[in-house]
C-alpha cells in the first residue's frame, strides 16, 4: 500500500509538467498576443494604432520573442518558487487576482454542491424505492426538463421577473453584497450575502439534480438487489432500517468518490452565471485572460486546477483502494 | 425514520435562512452621487500605459493635461497651461503652466512632471506601444523654468500642438520611486489634478471618485461618481430602471424597443449623438479580385447600405462615403454615396471582364472564379448578420462569398499579417484626423493601410497636408483626398453610428455637446 501511494505521488509530477507544458505551448502558438490586442476593441480599431517596430519592442518586454521552451522553463522555475508573476492587464500579482476571485467562486460552488446533494440524494432514493412507478417517471421528467433549460435563459428570466424594474422586486440584480454591506453587523452581512446568492445558486444548481439523483437511484438499485438486503428483510427489520442503515450506507461509497473528483471543479466558475450576475469569479477571470492572452493568469489557473485534478484523482484512487480490497490487493503486487 | 426527520429539519433550516435573508435592507441614497454603468473593468488607470476607452473616460475626470478640446467648438483651449507659443519654424512648442496647481496629495504640479512623463512615454521598458506611436516625432521636452516647458518636434506637423498639448501627465514624485512603471501600485490608485479624485477600487464591482475640494477650476455639483461594472447589458438596463444606475449607453435594440414606455421617459433623458467613428468593408487590393477599382465600385453598389442600416441597426446611423468623421470639417459632403444598383453593378463587372462563361452560376475571368472570403470578428453580432446578407446578395449576381469568423485576438492577427480577402471592421478616430497611418502608401507593410491602398496623388496630399498649418487649405486638400478615396473605393464605407445614452432625470443641465456629455456641469435636482 505504501509503495502504491508513493508510485501514485511520483506519477503526479511528470503528468503536471506535461499538462502545463502543453498549455503553455498552445497559448504561445495561438495567433494574437496581448500587445497587438491593445490596438482596439471588439470590431473596432483605433486609427493609426498599428506600428510594427514599436509593437515588436513591447513583445520583447514580456519575453514573447524567446523560444517556447525557454519561456516555459522560465515559467516553471518561477512557479516552483510559487511565484506566478504579474498580470499583463493591470500589473497586479496573479496571486492577488486569484485571491479575489477564488473565495467568490468557492462559496458559490460549495453552496450549489450542498444544495444539489441535499435535493438529489433524497430524490434518488425515493425514485429507487418507487422504481418505475408514476412518481419515479414524473421526477425523472421534471429533472430532465430542468437539465435541458439553458442557464443564461433561466438566469435572465429570473432577473427580469424577480429582481425589480418592471416586475416583482424580491432579489438584488447582481453582485454579492449590497452597497451598504460595510455598515451591517455580522448576521446582517451573512443574510445579505445569502440574499445575493439565491438567484445565482439557483441557476447553478437546477441543472445538476438530474445527474446526481439518477446516479443515486442507480447505485441504490444495485445495492437493494444484493442478497444481504434480502437477509436484512428476512430477519424482520423495518423497511426504513433496511433502506437507510443497510442500503443507503453502502450506496454512499461511490457518491463519496464522486465528491473527490469534484475537487478541481470547485475552482471553475461559470462564465455565463458570473457575467449575468456581475460576479467577478474564477470563470470570468479565466475567460477574459484567455481572450486577452494574459499568459501569467492563464498559466496560474491551469496549473492550479491541473494540480487539484491530479490530487483529486489521487484521493479517489486511495479511497477506492481503502474501500475495495481487490484494488488494494492488485496495488501491492 | 431518524433519517427523514433529520432531512426535514435541514429543509426547515434552509427555508428559514431564505426567508430571513429576504428581509430587505433599505439604505438612503445620497442624491449627490452619480452612478455610471461600465461594461468591463479597466486594467488600471494610468493614462500613459492604458489605452482602454473606459480608462480614458474615467481618467478624464482625474487627470488633466496642458490643453483640452472645447466641448462645443472642439478647438484647443488651455487646461493646465495658461498660454502657448509656437516657433516660426513650427518645430518648438512652448507652454506656460498655471501656477498653484496641486496634485491630489498636496504636492505642487510643475514642469518636472511633464518632463518625467515624456521620459516615461519614450522608455522602451514601458508597455505603452499604442501611445508611443504618437510621440515618435517628438524629439525632446525641456524644462525652461518650473513653469515653462518646451517640446521639440522633428519636423513640422499640423497636429503637433495637439500631440504636445495632450501629453498624459503623471506625478513624478509618485511614480519615480525606482519601482517598475508597468506594475506601479499607483496605476490602480491614480493621483491627478482634475475635478475629481480617486478614492476606491472594488475589483470587479466599482470604481469610486469624489470631488476634488482643492480643484483650481469650477467645482462640480455632483460630489461622488461611482462606476459600476455590469458585464451584461440587459441586467444593466434593468438596474437603470430600478434606479441603481444613472447613466448608461444603450444598444440599438434597447433604444428602439425597451426604453419607450411613458414611465421610462418620465424618469430618463435619452440622448443620441455622433462620435468620430465609422465602419466599413475593406477589400484587400493585393487580391487579384479586388485590384480593379471598378470591381470595388461594383461591390459597393451591390450592398444595399440604407436597407441594412434600417434592418440591422434600426436606422440609427448615417451612411458615410469617406475616411473622415462625418461631422469633421474635412468631410466632403458634396460626395453622395454610390447608389444600390445591382443591374449597373453587374454591367460594370461585365465591362471589367467578369462573366459566367462556363455556366456554373459563378462569375469568372480568365478561368478564375469570383470567390472570396469575408473575415469577421466572431463576437460582433453586427458583422455576423451583415456577412449573411452580403453572402446572399452577392450570390444573386454570381459572386461566391465565404464567411470566416475569428476570435478577436486571432482576427487582429490576421489583419496585422494582411491575411484576408475582405474584412469588416470599424475605425474609432480622433477629433482631428490625419489620414497618414491609414492611407499613405508607406503604411502598407507595417502600418494600418492593410488593404494596400496606393495612389500617388493621395500620397502627395497626405504628405503636404501634414506640413500645412492653414486649416482652410487643409480642408481643401482633404476634401480632394476624400474624392480620390471615393473614386478608388478601397473600402466600402458603411456607417457612422451614434452613441445612445440614457441619463436619469435626477439631474439638470444635462447638455449634449459636440464632444458628448460632461458630468462636471450637471446639477442635482433636489425635490
Amino acid at each position: 500500500m505504501k509503495y502504491y501511494i508513493l508510485k501514485r505521488i511520483l506519477i503526479i509530477i511528470p503528468t503536471f509538467i506535461g499538462i502545463t507544458f502543453i498549455t503553455y505551448l498552445m497559448i504561445r502558438l495561438a495567433p494574437g498576443d496581448f500587445t497587438s490586442l491593445r490596438a482596439g476593441v471588439e470590431g473596432e480599431l483605433k486609427a493609426g494604432s498599428l506600428s510594427k517596430e514599436i509593437f515588436e519592442q513591447e513583445k520583447k518586454l514580456y519575453g514573447l520573442d524567446k523560444p517556447v521552451i525557454v519561456g516555459y522553463a522560465e515559467w516553471f522555475y518561477k512557479t516552483v518558487k510559487l511565484d506566478f508573476g504579474t498580470s499583463r492587464k493591470d500589473g497586479r500579482k496573479v496571486i492577488a487576482h486569484i485571491a479575489d476571485a477564488l473565495p467568490i467562486t468557492l462559496s458559490l460552488n460549495i453552496f450549489s454542491i450542498i444544495i444539489v446533494y441535499i435535493i438529489s440524494i433524497p430524490l434518488g432514493i425515493y425514485s429507487s424505492i418507487k422504481k418505475d412507478t408514476l412518481q419515479d417517471r414524473i421526477i425523472s421528467l421534471i429533472l430532465f426538463l430542468l437539465y435541458s433549460l439553458p442557464s443564461f435563459w433561466v438566469a435572465l428570466l429570473l432577473l427580469k421577473y424577480l429582481s425589480g424594474g418592471d416586475y416583482l422586486n424580491l432579489f438584488p440584480l447582481g453582485g454579492l453584497f449590497s452597497d451598504w454591506f460595510d455598515q451591517l453587523d455580522i448576521f446582517q452581512k451573512a443574510a445579505d450575502l445569502l440574499w445575493h446568492l439565491i438567484l445565482p445558486v439557483t441557476t447553478l444548481t437546477y441543472g445538476g439534480f438530474a445527474f446526481l439523483s439518477r446516479y443515486t437511484r442507480a447505485t441504490m438499485l444495485d445495492v437493494i438487489n444484493q442478497q444481504y438486503i434480502l437477509t436484512a428483510r428476512a430477519k424482520g427489520l423495518s423497511e426504513q432500517k433496511v433502506l437507510f442503515v443497510h442500503a443507503f450506507r453502502n450506496s454512499l461509497i461511490p457518491l463519496l468518490t464522486l465528491m473527490a473528483t469534484m475537487l478541481p471543479g470547485l475552482l471553475g466558475g461559470s462564465v455565463i452565471v458570473e457575467s449575468i450576475f456581475s460576479i467577478p469569479g474564477m470563470g470570468m477571470l479565466a475567460f477574459e485572460s484567455i481572450l486577452s492572452r494574459d499568459i501569467p493568469i492563464i498559466m496560474a489557473i491551469t496549473s492550479i486546477s491541473a494540480f487539484l485534478t491530479l490530487i483529486g484523482i489521487f484521493l479517489a484512487d486511495i479511497m477506492y483502494a481503502i474501500a475495495d480490497p481487490r484494488i488494494r490487493l492488485e496495488a501491492t503486487q | 425514520m431518524n433519517f427523514t426527520r433529520r432531512y426535514i429539519l435541514h429543509y426547515i433550516c434552509i427555508v428559514l435562512i431564505i426567508v430571513t435573508s429576504c428581509t430587505r435592507f433599505e439604505a438612503v441614497r445620497d442624491p449627490y452621487t452619480l452612478y455610471i454603468h461600465i461594461s468591463a473593468e479597466p486594467g488600471h488607470l494610468n493614462p500613459i500605459t492604458s489605452n482602454e476607452a473606459i480608462a480614458s473616460s474615467i481618467n478624464s475626470y482625474i487627470y488633466e493635461t496642458l490643453l483640452d478640446r472645447d466641448y462645443d467648438t472642439l478647438e484647443l483651449k488651455p487646461q493646465l497651461a495658461t498660454k502657448w507659443e509656437i516657433s516660426p519654424d513650427k518645430l518648438r512648442y512652448r507652454f506656460y503652466l498655471k501656477k498653484n496647481i496641486y496634485w491630489n496629495d498636496g504636492k505642487p504640479f510643475t514642469a518636472d512632471d511633464i518632463v518625467y512623463s515624456f521620459k516615461v512615454i519614450k522608455d522602451p521598458k514601458v508597455a505603452n506601444a499604442p501611445l508611443k506611436v504618437y510621440y515618435i516625432d517628438v524629439k525632446s521636452v525641456k524644462k525652461l523654468s518650473p513653469y515653462i516647458v518646451e517640446f521639440t518636434y522633428a519636423k513640422p506637423y499640423f497636429l503637433a500642438l495637439e500631440i504636445c498639448g495632450s501629453i498624459p501627465i503623471v506625478p513624478k514624485h509618485i511614480f519615480d520611486d525606482g519601482t517598475d512603471f508597468n506594475t506601479h501600485k499607483n496605476n490602480r490608485f491614480p493621483i491627478g489634478t482634475g475635478p475629481y479624485k480617486f478614492v476606491a477600487w472594488n475589483t470587479g464591482k466599482t470604481i469610486e471618485l469624489v470631488v476634488n475640494d482643492r480643484y483650481w477650476g469650477q467645482k462640480p455639483d455632483i460630489k461622488r461618481i461611482v462606476y459600476k461594472i455590469i458585464p451584461e447589458p440587459n441586467v444593466a438596463l434593468q438596474m437603470l430602471k430600478k434606479g441603481e444606475l444613472d447613466v448608461m449607453s444603450l444598444r440599438p435594440i434597447q433604444w428602439v424597443r425597451q426604453t419607450n414606455s411613458n414611465h421610462f421617459q418620465e424618469s430618463f433623458y435619452k440622448f443620441m449623438y455622433y462620435q468620430p467613428y465609422y465602419n466599413y468593408i475593406g477589400w484587400n487590393a493585393r487580391n487579384p479580385l479586388f485590384k480593379d477599382k471598378n470591381v470595388r465600385k461594383a461591390l459597393t453598389m451591390l450592398i444595399n447600405r440604407q436597407a441594412i442600416l434600417d434592418s440591422l441597426l434600426f436606422g440609427l446611423g448615417t451612411v458615410v462615403t469617406g475616411p473622415f468623421y462625418i461631422h469633421d470639417k474635412y468631410y466632403n459632403h458634396d460626395i453622395k454615396p454610390l447608389p444600390y444598383d445591382p443591374v449597373k453593378a453587374k454591367e460594370i463587372l461585365r465591362k471589367a471582364g467578369w462573366s459566367d462563361s462556363n455556366g456554373d452560376g459563378i462569375l469568372d475571368k480568365n478561368g478564375i472564379p469570383f470567390k472570396f472570403t469575408l473575415t469577421i470578428a466572431s463576437a460582433s453580432k453586427f458583422a455576423e448578420r451583415l456577412a449573411t446578407i452580403l453572402k446572399e446578395d452577392f450570390a444573386k449576381v454570381g459572386i461566391y462569398m465565404d464567411i470566416n469568423r475569428y476570435e478577436w485576438a486571432v482576427f487582429v492577427n490576421k489583419v496585422d499579417k494582411r491575411d484576408f480577402d475582405a474584412v469588416t471592421l470599424g475605425w474609432s478616430l480622433s477629433w482631428e484626423g490625419d489620414p497618414y497611418q491609414l492611407w499613405h502608401s508607406s503604411q502598407v507593410k507595417a502600418g494600418s493601410n492593410f488593404c494596400y491602398f496606393v495612389n500617388a496623388e493621395a500620397d502627395e496630399i497626405i504628405e503636404n497636408a501634414r506640413k500645412e498649418f492653414d486649416a482652410q487649405k487643409r480642408i481643401k486638400m482633404y476634401r480632394r483626398f476624400h474624392e480620390i478615396i471615393h473614386d478608388e473605393q478601397p473600402y466600402t464605407f458603411l456607417y457612422c453610428t451614434p452613441a445612445l445614452v440614457v441619463v436619469s432625470k435626477r439631474f439638470d443641465n444635462v447638455l449634449v455637446h459636440k464632444r458628448g456629455l460632461n458630468y462636471t456641469e450637471w446639477k442635482v435636482t433636489t425635490q
